[in-house]
């Protein structure tokens, strides 16, 4: 029994079905809802996590916003492996994601992509690794994995839609999915440390876009300064924008 | 420390000192001697006692392939006889007593000298001693008096200092050829390591360097390494060499390699935390990583960020370099993506969120533009940036992800 225990407490691979996981350190999401959801309220630190999404544009990558913000304002880096499009520095800084702290890594794919991964997630101690690998092998994830529990880092893996059915060694596995009048919601498949719960739906991630009274409103206010477009960016920051402000606190 | 090794010896003792300095600020090298003379004194608490830095020094020399012997002195003369002996001598009255048993072929006497000892009928170096100095002087000539007199320390012997280079070079020849990329590594590691003792040695960091590969009969292969940051440290040079390796396509066998470091830079240990978390070491972690991958992947492979003062979304951006400072202005409407080449689109397949959003900009620049924004939303609930586009070209186009 004592061998049992011991294991439990050395391996954070292994553990109980109804314990929660305390060896976790972990970052908090920002958002209240998912936060409650998850083992120790936050995004695994040091353990990958997989975002699988149907289609992009479902805020998959805001989502991670306020954690990313919190990570580069503690002076940790952000890298971003192969991203599948063109990163807005605007926006970013906008959501308080600070550009001296974004790394971004073009590899061109493939088995160099995991490589650069592998050593991104290495290098330091601590910040945030993101990667949208195409396909990847359960071993291959089981060394992306170890690499991140080297370093304590926060691993983002963003998946297409068929990894639902693959098998993963990831601690955190998440489901986005979009409903026209909801918004987004989120599906735990796998958490270490606990069990999936329910759907959590992220209304705050998306009303200001979702919500159909608020867009009538945001039409009247943006037409009222369609000619000043300098400022017609602040406007739009007041009235529409800023769904997941990074300071917020719930 | 004499160095046993005849004529490749005699060449790599101005390497040696300087690879030497790093466990002494005073070297020598003796003229026309094999072997470099290091004044300990000054180190002792940091190296421990002399015996213990003798075992280090030949232990460290030979991995760098040469055989060495070490023994020590209060003076160089008899540090010089100590240290085919292997003694480490540790006061001056303990000269006279250790090394005067030592017979007199072991001194470095020429062989007429030698022949005369030897009809005088002295054996050992106290036989020599033992004399008074003008009785020496009347049948040596005052040279040998001078000489015991430096070893026993009763006359001063002072030596030109060694000074490092602020630069390096190094050959070395292999001894077979080697036909392979991956082979190279590791004749590669004794020279970096040899390298980097000699930056320690100076205090010096490296942030360039070229190895160059040496053929039969090709012209050279070379190689340029760059570093985001300096350093000392054999182990990350050999890292980067290794993935450089990879890549290198090598036209013929080496023959020989060299290596060549033109500048030298003064190294600048920060101090190191615990778990490496202060925003110094981030940065310098990140370096390292920009580096290795770089060596990989290409210079253009890593990059930063930086705003660009421009309304055009796709003008607003451009990649940086980690030495520049990123500006930008932040919009948080604005979505996370754009799209590298915006995509005709037909808005009525979309449902409009929010907008429009005046663009209108680039008149002086031949990419005259006016725009007007919309956040929309596709059928899957996919939010997505778009554009009504009437200046250049009429249309809808998409331009961004909401992801």
């Amino acid at each position: 029994m004592s061998t049992i225990n011991q294991l439990l407490s050395a391996t954070p691979q292994l553990w109980r079905g109804r314990q929660d996981n305390r060896g976790q350190q972990t970052l908090p999401t920002g958002h209240t809802r998912l936060d409650r959801q998850l083992p120790g309220h936050g995004w695994p630190q040091g353990a990958l996590t997989e975002l699988i999404t149907p289609k992009p544009g479902l805020g998959e990558f805001r989502l991670l916003f306020p954690a990313l913000a919190e990570t580069s304002q503690r002076g940790q880096w952000i890298i971003l492996v192969d991203p599948p499009w063109i990163p807005y520095p605007a926006a970013l800084q906008g959501h308080g994601l600070l550009l001296d702290h974004l790394l971004v890594v073009r590899t061109g794919g493939g088995k160099k992509a995991l490589w650069a991964c592998e050593q991104a997630l290495r290098s330091g101690r601590g910040g945030a690794v993101l990667a949208w690998p195409e396909h990847i092998s359960f071993s291959r994830l089981r060394r992306l994995q170890i690499a991140a529990e080297s370093s304590a880092k926060l691993a983002f893996l963003f998946r297409p839609a068929n990894a639902v059915k693959e098998s993963s060694p990831a601690a955190l596995r998440l489901q986005l999915g979009a409903d026209n009048r909801r918004g987004t919601h989120i599906s735990i498949l796998k958490c270490r440390g606990s069990r999936p719960t329910d759907p959590i739906w992220v209304p705050q991630l998306f009303s200001a876009y979702g919500n159909h009274r608020r867009h009538t409103q945001a039409h009247a206010t943006f037409t009222e300064h369609t000619i000043n477009t300098a400022l017609a960016g602040r406007s739009l920051s007041a009235t529409v924008a800023g769904p997941v402000h990074p300071r917020t606190k719930h | 420390m004499p160095e046993q090794d005849s004529a490749a010896g005699q060449q790599a003792l101005p390497r040696l000192a300087a690879w030497c300095y790093q466990y002494s600020s005073q070297v020598c090298i003796p003229g026309a001697r094999n072997g470099l003379f290091l004044e300990t004194g000054a180190s002792k608490r940091l190296f421990g006692s002399t015996e213990q830095l003798g075992k280090r020094l030949q232990q460290e020399l030979g991995q760098l392939g040469y055989h060495a012997l070490t023994g020590s002195a209060p003076t160089p003369e008899a540090a010089w006889l100590a240290a085919p002996e292997g003694l480490h001598i540790a006061t001056q009255a303990d000269v006279r007593r250790q090394l005067g048993p030592l017979p007199l072929d072991r001194m470095h006497f020429d062989t007429a000298q030698r022949a005369s000892m030897e009809r005088m009928g002295f054996r050992q170096l106290r036989d020599l001693l033992r004399l008074p100095r003008k009785s020496l002087t009347r049948r040596f000539g005052p040279a040998l008096p001078d000489y015991l007199e430096r070893t026993l320390g009763i006359r001063p012997d002072p030596r030109a200092m060694y000074h490092p280079p602020q630069a390096f070079s190094s050959r070395l020849e292999l001894q077979a050829e080697i036909h392979n990329c991956q082979g190279l590594l590791f004749p590669l590691k004794r020279l970096l390591e040899e390298f980097c003792g000699v930056l320690r040695g100076g205090d010096n960091a490296v942030q360039a360097l070229q190895i160059i590969f040496g053929h039969e009969d090709h012209p050279d292969t070379p190689l340029n390494l760059g570093l985001q940051s300096p350093t000392q440290d054999a182990g990350r040079l050999l890292g980067l060499l290794r993935e450089r390796l990879e890549r290198l396509r090598l036209p013929q066998a080496v023959r020989e390699i060299q290596l060549e470091a033109a500048t030298l830079l003064k190294f600048n240990a920060g101090q190191h935390s615990l778990f490496r978390d202060t925003p110094a070491e981030q940065q310098q972690d990140i370096r390292q990583l920009a580096e290795r991958l770089q060596a990989r992947l290409g210079n253009e492979a890593v990059s930063g960020l930086t705003g660009v003062e421009d309304h055009r979304p796709e003008y607003s951006w451009r990649p940086r370099t980690l030495d520049e400072r990123p500006e930008c202005t932040p919009l948080s409407h604005r979505p996370p993506w754009l799209l590298p080449n915006p995509k005709p689109c037909v808005i009525e397949h979309f449902e409009i969120l929010a907008g429009p959003e005046r663009i209108e900009s680039g008149w002086w620049d031949g990419h005259d533009c006016r725009r007007d924004y919309f956040i929309v939303r596709d059928h899957h609930g996919s939010t997505l940036w778009a554009f009504r586009e009437y200046k250049p070209r009429r249309g809808w186009y998409l331009h961004g992800i909401f992801a």
